[in-house]
């Protein structure tokens, strides 16, 4: 394993990108997640301006509105394709907009992780010993704990909102990231320019961040695409426990949760197309890492 | 879903080069000592921060008399070092306070929740290996057929499917549309060879189907993996071949060659897994009802009932270290290459 990461890490970030756009469009399973993590995106982004009412407006949305069926119009004449929820949203502008929430706590969580575990990482394999060994026992007990229940204990000691979820969240990972790039830089440790540099009596600081990290970053752009993907899957979850992002604010999992108390009565899109956007969402950005990994790292695809 | 198995491959947590088990040993339980009271002690002073369990516990129009009553009652209105040292005596002696709602010992809360989490637990672990095992046995048999397509698409989709999303859709389509199934709660549960669980009854099994498939799932996936990645690998192997050669028949090559050699590696990781079921049981738990562990912690979280909160992560956090200890040694006892590998690769 830790010599497939050092072939690949030799390689130049950029050749990296252009590999992944060319296979990318030779794979139709590729292409098709390709596409619709595009469009999950800049819905995503354009979500004011994509969908068709703004859910949270109070003064247009009406509660006589409340649980129509897909396809049915609405009293100011809109159709809502995809029904409405029990106080008269339209299911798809709030699918629209809790998107956005979704990705930006997951993109959000992932980049203080990302940066946390590089930090940690690096200095674990750069200096070793004594520092190396107690960072990375920290590293093994968290990471001995399952996600999902570090974040639930985390939040239940935070309490409720989006920038809580996001801090949890981060917690959550970081060890993961720190624990890859650690392996990926001890490889890189042992090899000559590294040796040179030290030799040259370069800075730490010099050396950690202009040899050590470029080098160890590959196998980190991997582990981030999947992380998202299960990201957005725990901040889903925790949101539906009634714990994570509030009602007010709704993510996808809120979404669901909140249609989770209509489902007896058969108001079964409310709680439905939420789940498969995230569905969407998540088996996109998962077959995208698989593709990722199978290049960063041939010997693991068969 | 293969965090246990990098947990596993890294052996930085194994026993070092030369290091005695018995040394290895005590280092970890003393570790694990350290742990739960650095633990105990970020949770308890944090959890004291959010919000007043106190407004959740008396009528908003009580007169302040009573709520200074009611704070006293509970010791609220000490600072939380004193509150901090009360706990640790008691939970030193086994006692780690009563939860505000209930009024009884968080503990016995606990222990009487426990089973239902367990049954659950065992439930899906048996339903993983049972559909999981022949289904990544096929497809790693057949690596170009199309039935392991299916199978492979069916378990990325099985990893990617938000499990608390298709518990919702599971009771749409079985309770709500086809009406088969109960929606929520435990059934009625019997007792066999002193045992009582839910398994026994008719009814119990009702109930226990849609949450423990529900359970299952993530794991069935993890199954299908490991048990295909096992079979490519052993099937390539010389003994195969020479019991192919041989000239015995595929079924028995399967079940008295290949089997016993890809099983040990499955019921390792599911050994591991176990505790994260157990930790997926929250949400499981919470979308049927299932009066669990889960389920009480999810209700203390949401009500501010701190002493279950806290019982409840110390109990999660030494099952924890106690399931990985006891993986650790007996990796270490199984594989002499663990020892020998000492702490780098």
């Amino acid at each position: 394993m830790s010599e497939a990461k050092a072939v690949s890490a030799g390689r130049p970030e950029t050749g990296l990108l252009s590999k992944f756009v060319r296979s990318d469009l030779s794979r139709p399973t590729t292409l098709i997640s390709g596409i619709l993590l595009l469009l999950i995106a800049a819905s995503a982004t354009f979500a004011p301006l994509i969908a068709p009412t703004d859910p949270y407006d109070l003064a247009t949305v009406s509660v006589l509105d409340g649980r129509l069926a897909p396809g049915e119009e609405m009293l100011d004449g809109t159709i809502a394709w995809l029904g409405t929820d029990g106080a008269g949203r339209d299911v798809l502008s709030a699918i629209i907009f809790g998107l956005r929430t979704s990705l930006t706590v997951a993109i959000s969580s992932a980049l203080i992780a990302l940066v946390v575990g590089l930090a940690v990482g690096l200095t674990a394999a750069f200096y070793g010993g004594r520092i190396d060994a107690f960072l990375m026992r920290i590293v093994d007990i968290q990471l001995s704990f399952p996600a999902i229940l570090v974040a639930l204990v985390l939040l239940a000691l935070l309490g409720k909102g989006v920038d809580k979820v996001i801090i949890a969240l981060a917690i959550v990972q970081w060890a993961l990231y720190a624990r890859t790039v650690r392996a990926a830089a001890m490889v890189e440790r042992r090899k000559e320019y590294f040796e040179a540099a030290i030799c040259l009596e370069l800075s730490n600081a010099r050396i950690i961040w202009k040899h050590l990290l470029p080098n160890s970053v590959s196998s980190l752009i991997v582990l981030a695409t999947l992380q998202t993907a299960h990201s957005i899957s725990i901040e889903a979850t925790l949101s539906f426990l009634g714990v994570g992002v509030p009602i007010t604010e709704p993510s996808l999992g809120s979404l669901i949760a909140n249609g989770f108390d209509y489902i007896l009565s058969g108001a079964y899109w409310i709680t439905f197309f939420p789940g498969v956007m995230l569905l969407a969402t998540v088996a996109a950005i998962n077959v995208l890492g698989d593709q990722l990994r199978a290049m960063v790292n041939p010997r693991l695809s068969r | 879903m293969n965090e246990g198995l990098a947990r596993r491959m890294s052996a930085a947590g194994q026993p070092a080069k030369g290091t005695p088990m018995l040394a290895f040993v005590l280092r970890r339980v003393m570790q694990s000592v350290v742990v739960l009271f650095v633990m105990s002690l970020v949770v308890f002073s944090m959890i004291n921060l959010v919000g007043d369990p106190v407004d959740m516990l008396v009528n908003p129009e009580s007169l302040p008399e009573e709520i200074d009553r009611v704070r006293r009652d509970f010791g609220l209105d000490q600072p939380v070092h004193v509150q901090y040292w009360k706990f640790l005596l008691g939970a030193i002696s086994g006692d780690l306070g009563k939860s505000f709602i209930f009024g009884r010992p968080a503990l016995a809360l606990m222990a009487e929740r426990f089973p239902a989490t367990l049954e659950l637990a065992t439930s899906a672990l048996v339903i993983s290996v049972t559909v999981g095992l022949p289904l990544g046995v096929y497809a790693g048999l057949r690596p170009d057929g199309w039935g392991t397509r299916i199978i492979m698409g069916g378990s990325v989709l099985g990893i990617s499917i938000p499990t608390f999303w298709l518990g919702l859709m599971m009771i749409i389509v079985f309770s709500v549309v086809l009406g088969w199934l109960p929606v929520s709660g435990r059934g009625e549960t019997s007792r066999f060879l002193g045992i009582e669980s839910s398994a026994f009854t008719l009814d119990g099994l009702r109930h226990l189907v849609l949450p423990a498939t529900n359970l299952a799932l993530f794991k069935i996936a993890m199954v299908i993996r490991l048990a295909r990645a096992g079979t490519v690998e052993v099937m390539a192997l010389d003994f195969i071949r020479f019991a192919r050669a041989k000239g015995l028949a595929p079924r028995r090559i399967v079940l008295a060659h290949l089997m016993p050699n890809i099983l040990i590696p499955i019921v390792t990781v599911l050994g591991i897994e176990f505790g994260t079921l157990i930790a997926f049981a929250t949400v499981t738990e919470s979308i049927f009802a299932w009066p669990g562990l889960g389920k009480l912690v999810i209700d203390a979280i949401v009500n501010l009932d701190r002493p279950i909160v806290v019982a409840y992560l110390l109990f999660v956090v030494t099952l924890f270290l106690v399931l990985n200890l006891v993986v650790d040694i007996i990796y270490a006892l199984l594989d002499p290459r663990v020892r020998l590998q000492g702490d780098e690769t």
